[in-house]
């Protein structure tokens, strides 16, 4: 075995493991989305609180093109197409952050009611304040992986970091893909 | 060395592919589930089912879940 086999298969190895470990960390974080989800039902019911649905809708929609941006830039690195990279990972920053401020600079300015008013608001800020959070440590993190992507340190066969980044920005997706239909759609309004 | 740089550039065609695709998919499925919420909002059950096949396709396509149990790991030198 030659020393950069040797060295390849060290890395192949430490990339396998890294995987494992992002993925338990999202399973574990995932069960207080979903205890969140729970406690949403268990209060409410059929009920949801007043919100404004075409703002929803559309803040949903950056949500879900960000996450479509950064599939692109991770597979740009892979392929080593750096340019197409950075161009995905940026336009995934300024996706999320406008999802960010709809969210917590209009939604909550507009909501008709604050978060300490009853249970239902209380729950709504809750769900929508902690997904917020980790939307704001994503768009951290991919702000880290532009620096880095900039000064050159990831290429073809060594960017990890760009896919524990992709892998974490999608998991906030996929917790909005059931929170955006239990909060703004199942239920009538609560009167 | 000509066909090898074809075959990877029409692969990260293909990837490009699969990821405009899945983003066709979710967003017909935010459209159908937004009108279906203001139409119908009590029928919770198609919304579950549009938030299941929405997140399926995110956690399958976009975090490339299979990666996790791939035995032949794809030596990146």
């Amino acid at each position: 075995m030659t020393s950069d086999t040797h060295i390849g298969r060290s890395y192949q190895f430490k990339t396998a493991t890294n995987r494992l470990g992002l993925w338990l960390f999202i399973l574990s974080d995932a069960f207080v989305f979903v205890g969140l989800l729970v406690t949403r039902f268990y209060l409410f019911g059929g009920e949801r609180p007043e919100l404004n649905q075409l703002l929803g809708f559309i803040v949903t929609s950056v949500l879900l093109l960000s996450s479509f941006f950064m599939n692109r830039a991770e597979t740009a690195v892979a392929h080593g197409d750096q340019r197409t990279f950075l161009n995905g990972t940026l336009i995934t920053i300024v996706l999320g952050s406008l999802f960010l401020l709809g969210v917590v600079a209009v939604e909550w300015q507009i909501a008709p009611f604050g978060p300490g008013d009853n249970a239902m608001a209380s729950v709504f800020y809750a769900m929508t304040g902690f997904h917020a959070f980790h939307v704001l440590t994503g768009l951290i993190f991919l702000s880290v992986v532009y620096r880095n992507g900039r000064k050159g340190l990831y290429t073809q066969g060594r960017h990890f970091p760009v896919e524990a980044a992709a892998v974490y920005w999608h998991f906030v997706d996929v917790v909005w893909v059931f929170f955006y239909p239990a909060l703004y759609l199942m239920g009538t309004v609560a009167g | 060395m000509t066909e090898n740089i074809e075959n990877k550039s029409k692969t990260k065609a293909e990837a490009f592919q699969i990821g405009l695709t899945v983003l066709i998919v979710l967003g017909s499925l935010t459209v159908g589930e937004y009108f279906l919420g203001n139409i119908a909002p009590v029928w919770a059950a198609p919304l579950w089912g549009i938030a299941l096949i929405k997140a399926f396709f995110i956690v399958r396509e976009y975090m490339h879940l299979s990666r996790l149990f791939a035995e032949g790991e794809e030596v990146h030198e």
